[in-house]
C-alpha cells in the first residue's frame, strides 16, 4: 500500500517536475508564498483595473488557446463589468462596491491563467489522457483554489457525459484527437476483477476520462474523516490551546493615552456630498433603494396578483373615521353617587317630590338620579336600567355614528336679508301729524285731491267732509241718505268732482274748493246732459243702473249727477284720466260690477257672467286693464280685446283690498287674512313677496304716486308704512323694506284702520279709522 | 371719584359784552355741578362787590356758545370739553319772560296776525279782516273776502291812514285802505292772478311792491301803490275793471304750493314751499339765486336782518336754522327740538339778534334763543287749539292767532322797557 503511494507520488513528482520548466520546484514553503501572492497581488491590482485587463489581454495574446477556451469566462465577466459600469452611473456607492468585487474578481483572473497555464504544462508533458498521478504530499488543491478545477484533459467541459455513450471515445484531447474509451469488460470481469484485486474497493471510475482511478489512503482516510463528519484535514488539531488575541477582560483605562483625532468626529465632506448626492438621486428616483429594486425583480420574476376589487383600499378609507371624537367627559362622581352617601346627601320629602315633579322634563333635574342609602356594597342591588341603556346605546351608535358633526355657526343677523337701514330711505311718515276729527262715526274712506291741498272723507255718519289738509279744518260737510261706504277725489286734475257712494247711490259731488274757474268748469260739464241716447241701452243694463241730475236741494250741497244702482255700491273708482269709473255692488251676482262713462252718462257691465263675490276693482293706471278681486283670486282683463289676461292667485281666503303701483307693473293685495302680497305681473302668477306684518285683518293698501312707499291698515290699529321701491331694470326685484309702524289708532268695535291714502305729493299718509278720526301721519 | 363724575372743581372766567356787568377777569375756581341759579347768585354776589349796587339780575350763561341748561359738568361733558382747561362763560342779561297781556276773541280761526304799531291786524276764517288795539279793544271787522283770509300785512301806517293787504283762499289779494280817524276802511284794489288760494303774502321794505305766494305754485310781486295806474298800463290788454290790479312779476319755480314769502331786501325775496325746498329770488332778474333743498315741507320761513339766518318751520316739530350764504357743508345750522306736533308759523325777533318765536298745532308759542337749541326760553301757552299764525313785528308784543279763535299777545317787557328808553 504505502509503496504504490510512493510510487504514485514519484508519477506526480514527475509530472510535476516536466511541467516545471517555468515554474519552481514544488515546495511547501515556496507554494505558501505563491498562495500570499495570489492574495497579495488583487490589492496591488485594485488599484488599477486596466492593469489587469492588459495583464490579461497580454497573456491572451501569448495563447490564442486559451483565450477562445476562456472566452465564455471572459465574456460573462466583461458583462459583469459593463453591468457594474451601468450601475456605476446611477450609483457611486455600489460603483465602489463593485470595485471591490472587481477586486475579488481580479484576484480570479489572476489565479486563472496560472493554473491554465500549469494544466497546459501538464498537458504538455502528459498528452495521454492518463490519470496523473496525485502526489498525496501535496494539498489537493494547492495549485488552484477552485474546486470545479476537474481534470481538464478531456476538453469537452462541464457536458453530461452520457451524450459519448453510444460513441467509442469520450471526449477530446487538447489537441482535438478522440479520447478513445478504455475497454471496459463486462460483469464477469468485473466480478473477476473484484475477486482478484485487493485495490477494486478502493477504484473509482473518473466519469470524464472513463479512466479507473484507485484512491490512495489518503483519499480513503479523507473520506472517512468526511462521513464521520469530523474535519477533513487530520492535521487539525481540535484542541489546541487558545490563544487570546483579543482580551476579554474590559479594560478601565484606555489603552492608548492618545486622545482621538480631531477629524474622528468631524463629519465627513466628501461623506456628506455623497450622502447628498444619493439623496438627491433617491429623490429623482435614478437611484432606487434595495428594498425597491428587491421588488421589481420580484415583480418581474413571480406571480403577479393584482386587486379584483380597484377601489377596495379607498372604501377602506372611507368607511374608516378620520377624526373620531371622543365621548363627552362625564362629571366625577361626587358623594351624592355613593352607596352610602352622607346623609345630607340624601333626598328629603320635598326634594323627592321636586325630584319627581320633574319627571317630564328630567334634564332640569339637578341630580339625574335619586341618592340611595345601602349599608354595603353588597346590598346594592343590579342596575335596573342596564339593559335599556345599553339598547338606547345601540340605538345611538346605529343612528348617529361618531363622526364630526360640523356645526355651522350662523348668526341669526346673517339670515336676515341685508336691508337697507330705514334712515336711509327717507323721507317717510314717522309721526303722526294732524287729527281730523269730526265725523261721529266709522270713517269708512278717505281721498285726497289730486294737487293736495283738499282731502275727502265718507263716513257711517252719512255725511261727506271735505278738509282742508295743512290746517285740519273742516270746511264742507254734506249729508247724505245712507251710509258712505266709499269716496273718491277724480284724478284729473283738470277735473272738481268727487264720487261718493253712498247706500246704492253714486253721487258725484263738486266739492267746490280749489280754482273757482275749474269748479265753474265741472259745473258746467255736469249740467248739460249729453244728447246721444240714440245709443239704446240694453235691459239689463237699464234695470241695473240710471243716470240722473241732482235736485235742487241736493245741487245747494254740491251734489251734481247721481247714478242710482240696484244694489248697494261697496267701492268706487276712478280711471286715471278721470272720465270712467267703476263701482262693485257685491250683490249684484252677475252685474257686480259696473263701468260708468262720465261724458257720456254710459253704463256698462263688463261681465255677463260672475266668478265669484268680486270684493273690488281697479283700473291699470297706464294699460287698458281692469282688475277684479274675487274672494280668492284677481282676475285682469282686457278691456279693448274683452279678454281675461292673467289670473293671480292669492292663496288667501278674503282679500279687502289692492291697490296698483304707479308704474302699472305690481300689484299690492291685502286679505282679512292678516297677509299682504306683492305681485309682480311681469314675473308670476304667485305673489312675488307675502307680507305677514298686521296682527290683524289687514283692511286697505295703498301706493304712493311718487315715493317708493307703500302703506297699510289693519284692524289691529296700525299703519304700516313700507318702502316698496321698483326697478327700471326687470333683472331686479323690486326691494320691500317695512319702515315704519304708526299706531296711533283707537280701537273701536275691533275695528282699527279702515282705510289708508296717501297725500299725492308729500310723503304722507292718511288713515282712516273706526274711532270716528282721519289722522294724518308726516 | 370725583373726577370721574366730573363734579371737580372747574376754572373758569367769566365775560359778558354788556359792559355795565361786567366782572373783572380773573378766573374763578367754580364747581362743575353748579347750575345756572348757583352761577346767577356767585355773579351778582361779584356785581355787588364792584358797585355795591343791591338789585339783583337774572343772567343766563352761555358756555361755548351754548346756553347752559343744566349743570355745568353735564354741559361740557356732551361737549366734550376737558374739565383742565379754562372754560370761558359768557353772561347775558336774562331775557325777561314775555307776560300774556290779552285774549283778543274772534269769531272763527285767526289764520292771520300782523301787529303794527299799536294796531293788531288779524285776518279770519270767517272771511273777515279786524282791526284791534294792542289794548286789546276791536276797532273795525272787515267783510270782502268769500273764502278764509290766509295772510295779512301791513304796508304802511301813520296817524291819519293804514294801508294794508290781505290775502285768502278765494285766489284773491285785496289792497285796504283805512282812515284811522274816521274809522273807515276801503277796499282800493282787487289783485287777481292767483288761480288758487293764497298762502302768503309780503310787503316789500320800502313799502312799494308786495309778494304773494301760492297754491298754485307761483310767486307773484304787485304793485303797492296807491293808484296802480304804472302797473296796469304795462301788463293790461283787456279794459280792467275798475279796482283790479293785476301782477307785476310772475315768478315760477316752486313745484309745489308756496308757504311763506318774505323780503330780504327791496329786490330780493326768499319763498319756501311744500316742495321741500327754500328759493331766493333776485327780482332785478326776476330769476332765482339761491335754491336750498332740504328733505322736509317747510310751512313757515323767516329771515333775520340782523344775523342774516333763515329759520324753517315743518311738520316734524322741528325747526331749523338755514345760513343761505354757505354752499358747503352742512347747510342746516342747527335743529330746535322742543315742540310736540307740527310747527306752523316762525319769526325772528325784528330787534334780539338771537331770538325767534315759534308756533305749532301743539297749541304752544315758543321764544327761542338760536344758540340754545336743547330747550326754548320760555313757552307761551294759552292757546287750546293749534297756533296758526305768530307775529313779533313790533318788538313789545308777540301776537299769534290759533285755531280756539283767539289771538294772544304776550307782551315782551324788555323790549318795551328800551323802546321806552328809545322814546
Amino acid at each position: 500500500m504505502a509503496k504504490k503511494q510512493d510510487r504514485k507520488r514519484k508519477v506526480k513528482d514527475e509530472a510535476t517536475n516536466d511541467g516545471a520548466s517555468g515554474s519552481d520546484q514544488s515546495d511547501n514553503a515556496e507554494e505558501e508564498e505563491d498562495l500570499l501572492q495570489t492574495v497579495k497581488e488583487p490589492g496591488e491590482d485594485s488599484t488599477d483595473d486596466e492593469g489587469i485587463d492588459q495583464e490579461y489581454q497580454s497573456d491572451s495574446s501569448e495563447d490564442l488557446e486559451f483565450e477562445s477556451d476562456e472566452e465564455g469566462n471572459y465574456v460573462g465577466r466583461k458583462g459583469g463589468q459593463q453591468e457594474s459600469s451601468d450601475e456605476e452611473e446611477v450609483d457611486e456607492e455600489e460603483e465602489d462596491d463593485d470595485d471591490d468585487d472587481d477586486e475579488e474578481e481580479g484576484g480570479k483572473v489572476e489565479d486563472k491563467p496560472t493554473t491554465s497555464s500549469k494544466a497546459e504544462t501538464n498537458n504538455e508533458v502528459a498528452p495521454l489522457p492518463a490519470l496523473p498521478a496525485r502526489d498525496p504530499s501535496k494539498q489537493e488543491y494547492e495549485d488552484s483554489d477552485t474546486s470545479d478545477e476537474e481534470d481538464i484533459r478531456n476538453t469537452v467541459g462541464n457536458i453530461p457525459m452520457h451524450w459519448y455513450d453510444e460513441y467509442k471515445h469520450i471526449g477530446y484531447d487538447w489537441d482535438g484527437n478522440k479520447i478513445i474509451k478504455p475497454i471496459k469488460g463486462d460483469q464477469i470481469d468485473d466480478f473477476l476483477r473484484k475477486i482478484e484485486d485487493p485495490d477494486f474497493w478502493r477504484t473509482v471510475k473518473d466519469p470524464q476520462t472513463g479512466q479507473e482511478v484507485v484512491l490512495s489512503d489518503a483519499d480513503i482516510a479523507l473520506i472517512k474523516r468526511i462521513n464521520s463528519a469530523r474535519i477533513p484535514n487530520a492535521e487539525h488539531e481540535e484542541y489546541e490551546p487558545w490563544i487570546e488575541w483579543f482580551t476579554s477582560e474590559v479594560e478601565k483605562m484606555p489603552i492608548k493615552n492618545v486622545p482621538d483625532h480631531k477629524r474622528s468626529f468631524l463629519p465627513s465632506v466628501s461623506e456628506k456630498k455623497r450622502v447628498s448626492r444619493m439623496v438627491h438621486a433617491l429623490k429623482m428616483g435614478w437611484m432606487k433603494t434595495t428594498e425597491e429594486v428587491e421588488r421589481e425583480k420580484q415583480q418581474k420574476r413571480g406571480p403577479k396578483f393584482y386587486m379584483l376589487w380597484e377601489t377596495d383600499t379607498g372604501r377602506e378609507q372611507m368607511r374608516r373615521i378620520h377624526d373620531p371624537v371622543s365621548a363627552p367627559k362625564r362629571d366625577l362622581p361626587g358623594h351624592a353617587e355613593s352607596y352610602n352617601p352622607p346623609p345630607e346627601y340624601l333626598f328629603d320629602e320635598k326634594e323627592t317630590k321636586q325630584w319627581l315633579k320633574l319627571k317630564d322634563e328630567p334634564h332640569k333635574r339637578k341630580l339625574h338620579f335619586m341618592p340611595q342609602k345601602f349599608k354595603s356594597l353588597r346590598e346594592v342591588p343590579a342596575y335596573s336600567r342596564y339593559l335599556r341603556e345599553r339598547f338606547l346605546r345601540c340605538l345611538d351608535l346605529y343612528l348617529c355614528p361618531r363622526a364630526k358633526r360640523v356645526k355651522l355657526n350662523i348668526d341669526a343677523e346673517y339670515l336676515i336679508p341685508k336691508l337697507p337701514s330705514p334712515r336711509d330711505l327717507q323721507p317717510f311718515p314717522t309721526v303722526e301729524s294732524l287729527v281730523y276729527r269730526g265725523h261721529t262715526d266709522l270713517v269708512r274712506s278717505v281721498s285726497v285731491e289730486p294737487k293736495g291741498e283738499y282731502m275727502v272723507s265718507g263716513s257711517d255718519d252719512k255725511t261727506v267732509k271735505i278738509w282742508e289738509i295743512a290746517t285740519g279744518r273742516c270746511i264742507r260737510t254734506i249729508e247724505t241718505e245712507d251710509v258712505v261706504r266709499c269716496v273718491a277725489w277724480c284724478p284729473n286734475a283738470k277735473l272738481s268732482i268727487i264720487a261718493v257712494a253712498t247706500g246704492s247711490r253714486l253721487l258725484l259731488v263738486n266739492p267746490k274748493v280749489g280754482d273757482k274757474l275749474l269748479i265753474k268748469k265741472t259745473d258746467d260739464l255736469l249740467a248739460e246732459e249729453p244728447s246721444n241716447q240714440d245709443i239704446i241701452d240694453n235691459e239689463r243694463i237699464k234695470t241695473a243702473v240710471q243716470w240722473s241730475t241732482a235736485e235742487a236741494a241736493e245741487q245747494e250741497k254740491g251734489v251734481r249727477v247721481i247714478i242710482n244702482h240696484f244694489k248697494p255700491i261697496r267701492q268706487v273708482t276712478w280711471h286715471g284720466r278721470g272720465d270712467y269709473l267703476a263701482t262693485v255692488m257685491p250683490e249684484g251676482a252677475n252685474r257686480s260690477a259696473l263701468i260708468h262713462q262720465l261724458s257720456k252718462r254710459r253704463s256698462q257691465i263688463p261681465f255677463s257672467k260672475s266668478k265669484g263675490l268680486i270684493q273690488c276693482v281697479l283700473f291699470h293706471p297706464v294699460k287698458p286693464c281692469f282688475f277684479v278681486a274675487t274672494q280668492h283670486n284677481i282676475r285682469i282683463y282686457d278691456l279693448v280685446k274683452q279678454e281675461l289676461i292673467k289670473k293671480l292667485l292669492t292663496n288667501s281666503k278674503w282679500i279687502s283690498g289692492m291697490s296698483i303701483h304707479p308704474k302699472g307693473d305690481n300689484l299690492l293685495v291685502s286679505t282679512y287674512d292678516k297677509k299682504m302680497l306683492w305681485f309682480d305681473l311681469d314675473l308670476s302668477t304667485k305673489p312675488y313677496q307675502t307680507m305677514r306684518l298686521h296682527r290683524n285683518a289687514v283692511r286697505s293698501v295703498a301706493f304712493h304716486l311718487r315715493y317708493p312707499l307703500f302703506a297699510s291698515g289693519s284692524d289691529d290699529q296700525a299703519v304700516i308704512v313700507s318702502h316698496g321701491m321698483v326697478y327700471n331694470d326687470l333683472l331686479q326685484n323690486p326691494l320691500i323694506v317695512p319702515l315704519k309702524k304708526l299706531q296711533t289708532h283707537e280701537k273701536r268695535d275691533d275695528f282699527g284702520v279702515l282705510d289708508v291714502c296717501w297725500h299725492p305729493v308729500q310723503p304722507w299718509v292718511f288713515s282712516t279709522g273706526a274711532d270716528c278720526t282721519i289722522r294724518l301721519y308726516t | 371719584m370725583d373726577a370721574e363724575n366730573g363734579e371737580g372743581q372747574v376754572q373758569v372766567h367769566l365775560k359778558t359784552k354788556q359792559e355795565h356787568y361786567a366782572v373783572p377777569d380773573v378766573p374763578y375756581a367754580i364747581d362743575g355741578t353748579m347750575t345756572t341759579v348757583e352761577l346767577n347768585t356767585f355773579l351778582n354776589a361779584l356785581l355787588r362787590n364792584k358797585s355795591g349796587d343791591e338789585s339783583a339780575i337774572d343772567f343766563d350763561f352761555l358756555v361755548f356758545d351754548e346756553y347752559l341748561r343744566g349743570r355745568l359738568c353735564d354741559h361740557l361733558k356732551e361737549k366734550a370739553i376737558s374739565f383742565e382747561d379754562a372754560i370761558e362763560i359768557e353772561y347775558v342779561e336774562r331775557f325777561p319772560a314775555p307776560q300774556p297781556q290779552d285774549c283778543l276773541l274772534h269769531d272763527d280761526w285767526v289764520s292771520a296776525v300782523k301787529v303794527s304799531g299799536k294796531w293788531i291786524l288779524t285776518g279770519c276764517y270767517d272771511n273777515t279782516l279786524n282791526i284791534w288795539t294792542h289794548k286789546g279793544k276791536h276797532i273795525l271787522t272787515i267783510p270782502g273776502h268769500t273764502a278764509p283770509i290766509k295772510a295779512v300785512d301791513w304796508i304802511s301806517l301813520d296817524n291819519d291812514i293804514g294801508r294794508f293787504v290781505s290775502s285768502s283762499q278765494d285766489q284773491t289779494v285785496m289792497l285796504w285802505q283805512w282812515n284811522v280817524d274816521s274809522n273807515a276802511v276801503e277796499c282800493v284794489s282787487i289783485c287777481k292772478g292767483h288761480e288758487r288760494g293764497v298762502d302768503s303774502i309780503s310787503v316789500s321794505p320800502d313799502a312799494t311792491r308786495f309778494a304773494t305766494g301760492s297754491w298754485d305754485t307761483m310767486l307773484k310781486v304787485w304793485s303797492a301803490a296807491e293808484d296802480d295806474a304804472g302797473g296796469d298800463a304795462a301788463s293790461s290788454k283787456r279794459p280792467k275793471e275798475n279796482g283790479v290790479r293785476t301782477p307785476i312779476m310772475t315768478l315760477q319755480g316752486h313745484r309745489e304750493s308756496i308757504s311763506a314769502v318774505q323780503w330780504i331786501d327791496t329786490s330780493t325775496l326768499l319763498t319756501t314751499s311744500w316742495d321741500h325746498t327754500m328759493k331766493i329770488w333776485d327780482l332785478s332778474l326776476e330769476g332765482i339765486k339761491t335754491e336750498i333743498s332740504t328733505n322736509k315741507s317747510i310751512f313757515d320761513a323767516s329771515y333775520s336782518n340782523l344775523n342774516r339766518l333763515i329759520v324753517t318751520a315743518s311738520a316734524d316739530k322741528n325747526l331749523r336754522l338755514y345760513d343761505p350764504r354757505t354752499n358747503q357743508g352742512s347747510i342746516v345750522r342747527n335743529t330746535y327740538l322742543g315742540h310736540n306736533a307740527w310747527v306752523q308759523t316762525v319769526m325772528w325777533s325784528t330787534t334780539e339778534e338771537f331770538l325767534f318765536v315759534s308756533g305749532a298745532y301743539d297749541n304752544q308759542n315758543k321764544l327761542w334763543d338760536c344758540r340754545s337749541p336743547k330747550a326754548p326760553l320760555y313757552d307761551l301757552l294759552g292757546h287750546g287749539e293749534k297756533v296758526l299764525d305768530i307775529d313779533w313785528s313790533n318788538p313789545k308784543y308777540i301776537c299769534s292767532g290759533g285755531a280756539d279763535n283767539t289771538v294772544r299777545v304776550f307782551k315782551s317787557r324788555k323790549a318795551g322797557v328800551e323802546t321806552m328808553d328809545d322814546k
